[in-house]
């Protein structure tokens, strides 16, 4: 899994590339770094899971942890971009009802401004 | 920053804010212009009655008052909802001007029933304008505003009412009949100041306007309505009823100590002149004492004890007086001195904490709840006061019988007056704490703890059991069916799920859920429930994994396994943890799984602490623990050790009391224990939290916080808790000064944005500290509204604090919250770090 990082109107973005599993990680999982952002003082998070083919019970944790430590900041972390056969899985297992998940990056950002 | 000379001028007697100088003295000035008049008029009104018709008669005026303002409230109501506030108020004053003028014409026609009718007229007169008055000052200041500024307001009224007193005093005795010629020209004038309000008003009022106010839609466009719509506004609201109980009493009261105190005077003093010339000083002097309290000690009192304290000292003092008089009824000076404790305080600090507590209601419900209380239900309680003091005067002291002269009745009313006062005692007590919970439905609570929304809207386990399956179909048939064993027994695999977990990404693409489960092409689960019952399936898979043989046979094939350090064995060692964990906890098999617990691959420790975690036996909590220390298997680890529950409490607070044991163990450890939110879960974060250098304190703090917002019934050490608060807040002071410090330098950007997050961070600290010891919610609503909140939000968040936290946290918190300019708030931090309690 590769994790790159960029900002865009006040949003930071992480592109994900690969599949997020516990055998797959390599020197930072993800959760610590949106802990790096929201230490920072960044509160919007947006995962961009367009490269990201799936996801273990690991990934799971580690996107649910990242939410728990940004929202108890009063921050918000969003997804976009996740594959048909993700989201099902995610719709299934109610993950939909927790996380805000968007079709495309610019509805995602603009999300952002909405709540603000 | 540069301050206008207004600004300067007014910042020596009331804490003004830029912007605020223009509307708060035109405010002053109006109240000013109506208070003149006024005490022109009450001695006036006051030595006429009792020179024409006697102390005597006087529940007659205070029952006519009563039963006219009925009439006239409904009247003025209808008027109102046609009119607009700024007409209104403007034709409100013109007429009292013009009609202060006709009495003066109709006194001189020497008409007896003209005391009486001029008696209700000034009470009108006053009720009408110092309610206009007060609705315009809602409408403008928010509650925070209106704390600061309302000494400023009222002193205006009272400096008023002084001279309005002394020159009626001066007057009195030689040119009587010029006062109420001088009382109308001053109305007049008065017109011009309110015209100038409401031009500064809806000039601020634009949407481009900085200095915050609470309701831009005042004036013309406020919500206007009738008189049963104001009565039924007030019945079906449980604050306003007691805000309207509150006043009543305090009204039934006030008659009590008018009658006494007018009883005793007009005994005294006995020709009109005489009667004019003392009434005026007397009331100047009245109003010199809450002038003084006014401008020196309303908004002290208000800030240091609250409105709680505040409320209660009104009706302790009245206590005292009419206990007094009760007692002495023949000392003149008690009559003075009641009548001055009531007025005093009823025009100064009781007036102040009246309108304070109309400003956290919505604006449509207060002015509809104004206009009944304060135009209608102050008088009608006037009114109530006048038939329990007919009744005690004229029916159960009869005047007929000779063994009772006024002291009997002086003293009757005393009795019944310190009942009264009792029950007005234990309803303010009611409304202050009803009054903080109105400010807390001000503030909107913007999110809760993202632990708790997880808890409440899916179930972790069941997720990942659902991903566990998935991710195990093309690695281990094995682990798969294991898998759906667990689905299968939680009753968790239902249609939707098989389907989904037998959906490959590749073999073709769907739009939508419903489209996957509408194909009726995926046969890759197998129909296991159509051939058994869960509870069957579960027995059974039970009964083979307790034999003996199985056991045995296991025994060797897991030896084998953990004998072979090939990587090959890895999928065959997550099916062996899988396994162990669907064994019976005293199972012998079970011991094995301490070695997979400690087996080097994340994948293999995943499966081995989710066993671990059904079994709950003990010797694999170490292994546990150490297992937060690697990131990959830390949520698991945590999970597991949560589900061991209270009993293991101790041996985690062992670890977090273990200086030798790794610092990021020690933190983790202090997470898990917030997941087990028990009692002593809090005591021994409390106690570490107390013990510890600081270096843990964000962890531990945090912890407790999690616990406190799940359960916020479990108390933490106070002492503690308050130590830390102290430490936090200096801590938040030194960095405030830093960061001052550098930006005035201008230099080094990347310094100031660290201090910048320390101080986020500190003041997070402090708030979760604080929701320790005080109600959890509440601070965690405030804090949320500080930090995000508009203007007005932030004013709340801090009313809201300053009716829960103790005045000791008070002082040292406010200077982090309230709206300051950064100069300032250093400058504050400064004086306060010379005195800060030591710790």
């Amino acid at each position: 899994m590769e994790i790159n990082t960029r900002e865009k109107t006040d949003v930071i973005i992480f592109d994900i590339e690969g599949e997020i599993r516990r055998s797959d990680i390599t020197d930072v999982t993800l959760h610590q770094l949106v802990k790096d952002q929201l230490d920072a003082g960044k509160r919007n998070i947006l995962l961009n899971f367009q490269n990201v083919d799936f996801i273990d019970s690991f990934g799971v944790g580690e996107i649910l942890a990242s939410y728990i430590s940004t929202h108890n900041l009063g921050g918000k972390l969003k997804i976009a971009k996740i594959s048909k056969k993700l989201y099902l899985v995610f719709q299934v297992t109610m993950l939909t009802k927790v996380l805000e998940i968007f079709d495309a990056e610019e509805v995602a950002l603009e999300s952002f401004f909405k709540d603000q | 920053m540069a301050k206008n000379l207004l600004n300067r001028i007014l910042s020596r007697f009331v804490e003004i804010k830029p912007g605020e100088e223009v509307i708060a003295s035109l405010l002053f000035l109006y109240l000013f212009l109506i208070m003149f008049p006024y005490y022109i008029i009450k001695p006036y009104r006051d030595a006429k009655y009792l020179i024409e018709l006697t102390s005597a008669r006087l529940p007659y005026a205070y029952l006519l008052t009563a039963l006219f303002m009925g009439f006239f409230v409904h009247f003025y109501t209808k008027l109102q909802v046609r009119i607009q506030r700024r007409v209104l108020i403007i034709s409100s004053v013109t007429f009292f001007a013009l009609t202060c003028l006709l009495s003066r014409w109709l006194f001189d026609q020497e008409l007896s029933w003209m005391p009486l009718a001029f008696w209700v007229w000034a009470n009108t007169f006053i009720v009408v304008l110092v309610t206009q008055f007060w609705i315009l000052v809602n409408d403008v200041f928010n509650p925070r505003e209106v704390k600061r500024l309302i000494g400023f307001f009222g002193s205006g009224g009272l400096l008023g009412g002084i001279l309005g007193g002394v020159l009626t005093g001066l007057l009195g005795r030689d040119m009587p009949d010029i006062v109420l010629i001088i009382a109308s020209g001053l109305l007049i004038l008065s017109i011009f100041v309110v015209n100038h309000i409401f031009i500064w008003h809806r000039k601020k009022s634009a949407p481009s306007d900085q200095v915050g106010h609470k309701h831009r839609e005042t004036g013309e466009e406020q919500v206007k309505v009738g008189f049963i719509d104001c009565f039924n506004t007030v019945r079906k609201n449980y604050y306003l009823k007691l805000l309207a109980g509150v006043v009543t009493l305090t009204f039934i009261v006030s008659t009590f100590i008018d009658w006494q105190s007018k009883t005793v005077i007009d005994i005294r003093i006995e020709r009109m002149d005489e009667k004019l010339e003392f009434f005026g000083y007397f009331h100047a002097a009245l109003l010199v004492i809450p002038f003084l309290i006014s401008i020196l000690m309303s908004s002290n009192i208000l800030k240091r004890y609250g409105i709680r304290v505040t409320l209660l000292l009104f009706p302790l003092v009245l206590l005292l007086c009419i206990f007094g008089i009760g007692y002495w009824p023949e000392v003149f000076v008690f009559a003075l001195a009641i009548k001055a404790g009531d007025k005093s305080l009823s025009f100064s600090i009781n007036q102040y904490v009246r309108e304070l507590l109309y400003i956290p209601i919505s604006p449509e419900l207060k002015y509809k709840a104004k206009v009944f209380i304060d135009m209608f239900l102050n008088r009608f309680a006037k009114g109530i006061g006048a038939l329990i003091l007919l009744f005690l005067v004229y029916v159960y002291l009869p005047p007929e019988n000779w063994q009772w002269d006024w002291r009997d009745k002086v003293q009757l009313v005393s009795i019944i007056g310190v009942i009264f006062i009792g029950a007005w005692l234990l309803l303010n007590i009611k409304v202050s704490k009803e009054y903080t919970n109105i400010v807390k439905q001000k503030l909107e609570m913007k999110w809760d703890r993202g632990d708790r929304v997880v808890a409440e809207k899916m179930d972790v386990d069941y997720t990942k059991l659902v991903f566990d399956t998935i991710e195990s179909r093309n690695r281990s048939s094995v682990l798969y069916a294991m898998h759906l064993f667990d689905l299968i027994k939680q009753d968790k695999l239902t249609p939707e799920v098989k389907k989904l977990i037998s959906y490959k990404a590749d073999e073709r693409k769907v739009s939508s859920l419903g489209g996957l489960f509408e194909s009726g092409e995926i046969t890759l689960v197998p129909e296991m429930d159509d051939m058994l019952s869960e509870e069957v399936l579960d027995k059974e898979v039970k009964e083979i994994m307790s034999l003996d043989v199985y056991q045995e046979v296991m025994k060797g094939y897991i030896d084998k396994v953990l004998v072979d350090k090939t990587d090959d064995t890895e999928t065959s060692k997550m099916e062996l943890a899988k396994a162990i964990g669907l064994m019976e906890s005293h199972s012998p098999l079970a011991q094995k799984l301490e070695e997979l617990l400690e087996d080097e691959s994340p994948e293999v420790s995943k499966y081995a602490i989710e066993s671990a975690a059904r079994l709950k036996r003990r010797e694999h909590v170490p292994a546990l623990i150490y297992k937060l220390h690697n990131p990959l298997t830390r949520e698991d680890a945590c999970t597991a050790l949560e589900k061991y529950g209270e009993r293991i409490v101790g041996t985690l607070s062992d670890y977090l009391r273990d200086y030798d044991e790794d610092f990021g163990l020690r933190r983790e450890v202090a997470s898990v224990l917030a997941r087990i939110p028990i009692q002593d879960s809090a005591d021994f974060l409390a106690w570490e939290l107390a013990e510890d250098d600081g270096d843990m304190d964000p962890e531990l703090i945090d912890a407790l916080d999690r616990i406190r917002s799940r359960k916020p019934d479990i108390q933490v050490q106070e002492e503690v808790i308050k130590t830390k608060i102290f430490k936090e807040i200096k801590k938040y002071y030194q960095i405030l000064i830093k960061f001052y410090d550098q930006k005035s330098k201008a230099k080094k950007p990347k310094i100031s944005e660290k201090l910048s997050e320390n101080l986020a961070a500190s003041m997070m600290n402090v708030f979760k500290l604080l929701g320790l010891i005080y109600p959890h919610e509440d601070i965690f609503r405030a804090y949320q509204n500080i930090r995000t909140g508009t203007k007005d939000s932030v004013d709340y968040a801090v009313e809201l604090l300053d009716n829960i936290l103790p005045k000791q946290i008070r002082d040292i918190v406010f200077p982090l919250i309230e709206e300051l300019h950064l100069e300032e708030r250093v400058k504050r931090c400064r004086t306060l770090l010379k005195t800060f309690p030591k710790v």
